[in-house]
């Protein structure tokens, strides 16, 4: 809110309530009160048809001691490292490279890498899971040069399932962090180069003093639409392993599901739901005061 | 100079990553035009000429036609209601002063990490109470509610922006606040009104859970939902499903073409500048 | 069902401690919730069928839209349910059927919803035991049939054992017993699909005796093939080849334990099947990398000829054929001894089931009948389908075809009463807990003796419940 008190904030006017009705009256019936339902359900038993039973805080004492229910979090984690962490990293490398020169062709290379973003997520399940088939596009081309040994069942293998799924995640998110990235570095001024260069700086802390704290901010960006997209996982999980083999790529997302709708353990699904949201939460502004830490 | 390299290795990047990008869309749509019934399992290349029938079967087969037209529906009244709404609530959060304005604002903001996953639950027993499930209701409130956080977060930004002389201009000719919106800011927020207008269009398309949960009558389904069970129903016919992924995909893709800038600036400055 | 308020005349103590919690946690606008839950689920009396004997006439009943959810996608059943579907309409123009079909997958994760949404079809196929159909019936979702099954004579249509798969006790607690609630139109078995010329070029004849089977697995693996094509990605494929190996090691007290009068899963036959897949596994007789292989996806490699054999169900017989003409072979599970009483593990294809929502229990019920008639069987038996209870058109069948082995498979079962439930009915996750344990089976993360033990624990807890609620107090938890 610094903004705020920066700038006149406008007039005072109540009529500004009449403005925010409308907005309020639907975003509070249809998502905040069904949030607060979904706490209240995450207190309870209930099998979605007959009679609820009180359970305090049992279903979040599951969440900690049901590995069942552990896993999926677990997972969550792993596959951050793969939504999140690699995407940012990657273009990172990117921007590093291409801080000091000029780019032709940067909206062709930014309208085909950005791409994943705006294609539907079943989409994205579908083209995977045939490119991660045991006789797919991938383990084909491993055979091809000569890497056979590196081939399997992607999406079937125990070991292997949660970062192949991860790896779609990957190159979904790739794109946006090297978008976000290539438009930042641009931003940020020549000056700053040129002194470090006269300073005698080699490419390596030049990345470290010029270019990361000059894309701060749109790593932080980066960093919070990824790991929001990476914990709301349901719809790929759901097309391509169903959580399995056995648990092996079950997340939370999918849980919530899976148990409140095929299962009907609605009490534990709320449960997981909230501490889905509350993981989210969390994070988010993990990454922004970390940010805005450094930034001070 | 050391720049040649650095600009090989440059392109090289870019070149890789794209081609990376690339290659599952182009492996569906070859795929999508190869031989049905073929008894290939991955992507495949289409054998003599491409077979556009294969667009035409998928519709009829996976009943795309109603599908579309359910997204369709769905996808503009949720547009629609958003941007008015969260046109409306962020011009207040950004102009008046009112008690209470901050902390509806962060309300508001909120929603942007509360994943659908944590709705989905009471949403529908509760719609199912109202007889609302298996209505487009049912798909257009939830995600209206949704679309709104990023709608009113976004839209303030604008107006905060917007400039202060424009508006003191306009009341000095004695514009209340109301027509002040509709004839001097609404119009020269156009660009930033399409933006959220594209991305939420786009998110409401794509949205998968909460069509899987509130409607199991065919005729109000959706098409990410069509695909899903199609793939269930053509898993043996590879070329079917490929070129139904292409039907699913292609509006957004086509918008996205048409409007690249206006997709990657909503989904990618908007908490840049704040 | 609403969302459940708080509970308000038990348990005072504990009710006003959660208030209070509930009140702190959510603020006010929660407390409106002051709906009352529902406590029965049980509009089971909604809609039921008429006392009447006199056979309905549909063609009385005004205009009516059947919508009915099928999950009869594959080539075979699906053109035979087309055309079923087309000659009902002729009969009754008054009647539309609009038909929603799904995989098998995807009907059973959307199925629940609908059949508790406000618009439930008025037909669905709902797959046997506790999981689903038991369920359906403790909340009231679909109708008891045997008003009908009288009228119509579906009591002696079907054998008993068959019928009684379909059965759920009045009291919603056991499931092979009861009340009748739903008809099933196919017969399935697992069997063995076989590719002729992949045995003859490996100088085999198709396998008598379930020792011939197993001894040819390493003959056709030194040449080079693979001998049993198999893909579980969709999990449900290994819940079928596990339970015909534990029927080939001890069919009776597996079909005694789903049905639910027997000692559970903690013994040698499960231990000795789970084992035999991890040896298989290991030895490559079983594709590599299944868990990764989509069951569909199999199908089609072992129809391009990737793989001698193919353990599986009936229900793929039309469209195997369709690509491999006079290449493929099939028969039940090879017995013991040669000309011995084969075992494996069908019964019928899902139960077609009237729901309590539809407001055409007697165009329904026609249907059904329609669907599985005498007429309906040789419909069946043209499109390469296997009818519960094979009609003339099955006797016209030349026994050199496939067509004709599977007809022939199917009476030597029933005669020989072969037929062991599918495992998944045993318990209402039961489904759920065998496809993700022989997953890790396959995978080896799970040990023959842990899948038996882990089995073994939730069949258990659940037949403790199950006896728990017969004697009256109904276990909330």
């Amino acid at each position: 809110m610094r903004a705020a008190h920066r700038r006149a904030p406008g007039e005072p006017r109540a009529v500004g309530y009449l403005y925010v009705l409308p907005a309020l009256v639907v975003y509070g019936a249809f998502l905040l009160y069904p949030f607060g339902q979904s706490v209240w359900l995450s207190l309870l038993h209930w099998d979605g048809l007959t009679a609820a039973t009180w359970a305090g805080s049992d279903n979040y004492r599951d969440l900690f001691t049901d590995p069942a229910l552990r896993a999926p979090f677990w997972h969550a984690l792993v596959l951050l490292l793969f939504y999140s962490a690699l995407p940012v990293a990657l273009g990172l490398l990117l921007a590093a490279t291409m801080s000091r020169i000029r780019v032709r062709g940067l909206t062709f290379f930014r309208v085909v890498l950005f791409l994943p973003q705006v294609l539907a997520m079943v989409v994205v399940g579908v083209a995977w899971r045939s490119i991660l088939a045991p006789d797919g596009l991938l383990n084909d081309t491993l055979d091809a040069v000569g890497l056979d040994a590196l081939s399997r069942p992607w999406l079937g293998d125990s070991t292997w399932a949660l970062p192949a799924v991860g790896g779609i995640g990957t190159w979904v998110g790739t794109g946006l962090c090297m978008v976000l990235f290539l438009a930042g570095v641009q931003r940020i001024p020549r000056e700053r180069y040129e002194a470090a260069r006269i300073d005698g700086a080699g490419a390596f802390r030049e990345f470290w003093s010029v270019t990361l704290p000059g894309l701060r901010a749109e790593v932080a960006v980066a960093l919070t639409l990824t790991i929001v997209a990476g914990l709301r996982n349901f719809d790929l999980i759901y097309i391509t392993t169903s959580g399995g083999p056995g648990n092996a790529t079950s997340v939370p997302a999918y849980e919530v599901y899976h148990r409140a709708f095929e299962t009907n353990q609605v009490g534990s699904a709320a449960a997981v739901a909230v501490a889905l949201a509350l993981m989210i939460f969390t994070l988010t502004v993990a990454v922004s005061k970390l940010v805005e830490g450094r930034r001070g | 100079m050391s720049t040649r390299g650095e600009r090989l290795l440059t392109y090289l990047i870019l070149g890789f990553f794209s081609l990376v990008a690339l290659t599952p869309v182009i492996g569906v749509l070859s795929t999508a035009l190869g031989p049905q019934s073929s008894l290939s399992t991955g992507f495949t290349l289409p054998e003599g000429s491409p077979e556009w029938g294969n667009f035409a079967d998928a519709w009829d087969r996976g009943h795309f036609g109603t599908y579309l037209g359910s997204s369709v529906l769905v996808s503009v009244a949720v547009v629609t209601a958003t941007t008015v709404l969260a046109v409306l609530a962020a011009y207040a959060f950004a102009l008046m002063r009112f008690p209470g304005a901050t902390v509806l604002f962060y309300l508001f903001v909120l929603g942007l990490t509360l994943p659908q996953e944590a709705l989905v639950i009471p949403l529908y027993f509760d719609l199912r109470e109202l007889e609302l499930t298996d209505t487009y209701w049912a798909l257009i409130l939830p995600q209206t509610a949704q679309s709104l956080a990023f709608g009113v977060f976004w839209m303030r930004t604008y107006f905060r922006n917007s400039s202060p002389t424009v508006i003191e201009a306009a009341r000095i000719d004695g514009a209340g606040t109301w027509t002040t919106l509709w004839r001097i800011l609404v119009p020269m927020g156009r660009p930033a009104i399409s933006t959220m207008v594209v991305i939420v269009f786009m998110w409401t398309w794509n949205e998968f859970l909460l069509a899987l949960v509130m409607v199991s009558d065919e005729s109000h389904r959706t098409v990410p939902l069509g695909l899903a069970f199609f793939q269930g129903q053509q898993n043996s016919d590879t070329a079917l499903l490929a070129a139904a992924s292409v039907l699913v995909a292609l509006p957004v893709v086509a918008v996205y073409l048409a409007l690249q800038r206006r997709f990657i600036e909503g989904m990618l400055t908007g908490a840049v500048k704040e | 069902m609403r969302i459940p308020a708080p509970p308000r005349t038990t348990r005072r103590g504990t009710l006003r401690r959660a208030r209070a919690v509930a009140g702190l946690a959510l603020g006010a606008a929660l407390l409106a919730t002051a709906c009352v839950p529902g406590t029965d689920g049980s509009n089971a009396t909604r809609g039921g069928p008429g006392a009447s004997t006199a056979i309905p006439d549909p063609a009385g009943a005004g205009k009516v839209t059947l919508t009915v959810w099928d999950q009869e996608i594959r080539g075979g059943t699906n053109g035979a349910i087309k055309e079923l579907n087309d000659e009902f309409q002729e009969k009754y123009p008054n009647v539309r059927i609009r038909r929603v079909v799904r995989s098998f997958d995807n009907l059973k994760t959307t199925l629940k919803l609908a059949l508790s949404g406000n618009n439930p079809p008025d037909v669905v196929q709902a797959n046997q035991g506790y999981p689903d159909m038991v369920a359906f019936v403790q909340a009231g979702l679909i109708l008891p049939l045997d008003t009908y099954a009288g009228i119509y004579d579906w009591n002696t249509r079907y054998p008993g054992t068959l019928l009684n798969l379909n059965r759920v006790s009045a009291d919603g607690s056991t499931f092979g017993t009861g009340r009748l609630y739903g008809i099933s139109q196919t017969g399935e078995y697992i069997g063995l699909y076989y590719n002729k010329d992949v045995l003859r070029d490996a100088g085999l004849e198709p396998p008598r005796t379930w020792a011939d089977f197993t001894a040819s697995l390493p003959r056709l693996k030194q040449r080079g093939e693979l001998p049993v094509q198999f893909g579980n990605l969709d999990q449900f494929p290994a819940i079928h080849t596990f339970g015909v190996l534990q029927d080939q090691f001890d069919a009776d007290q597996a079909r005694d334990t789903v049905l639910g009068r027997g000692d559970g899963f903690d013994n040698a036959s499960t231990r000795r099947a789970a084992a035999t897949i991890v040896d298989w596994t290991k030895r490559g007789y079983l594709a590599e990398g299944a868990n990764g292989l989509g069951y569909d996806d199999a199908a089609k490699q072992f129809a391009s000829g990737d793989g001698a054999y193919l353990l599986t169900g009936t229900w793929l017989l039309a469209d195997l054929k369709k690509s491999m003409r006079d290449r493929l072979g099939f028969m039940p599970p090879p017995p013991a001894t040669a000309e011995g009483p084969p075992v494996t593990t069908g019964g019928q294809g899902l139960a077609w089931s009237v729901t309590t929502g539809t407001k055409h229990p007697d165009v329904a019920a026609a249907y059904l009948d329609f669907i599985t008639n005498e007429h309906a069987a040789d419909v069946m038996t043209r499109h390469g389908v296997l009818p519960a209870v094979p009609g003339r058109a099955a006797d016209r069948v030349s026994p050199d075809t496939v067509d004709g082995q599977m007809i022939a498979g199917w009476k030597r079962l029933n005669a020989a009463d072969g037929l062991v439930p599918y495992l998944d009915y045993a318990t209402p996750t039961f489904y759920d807990t065998l496809s993700k344990n022989l997953q890790d089976v396959i995978g080896g993360k799970v040990s023959p003796d842990r899948l038996a033990t882990t089995l073994d624990r939730e069949y258990d807890a659940f037949s403790a419940k199950r006896r728990a609620g017969r004697a009256g107090t109904e276990d909330e938890r």
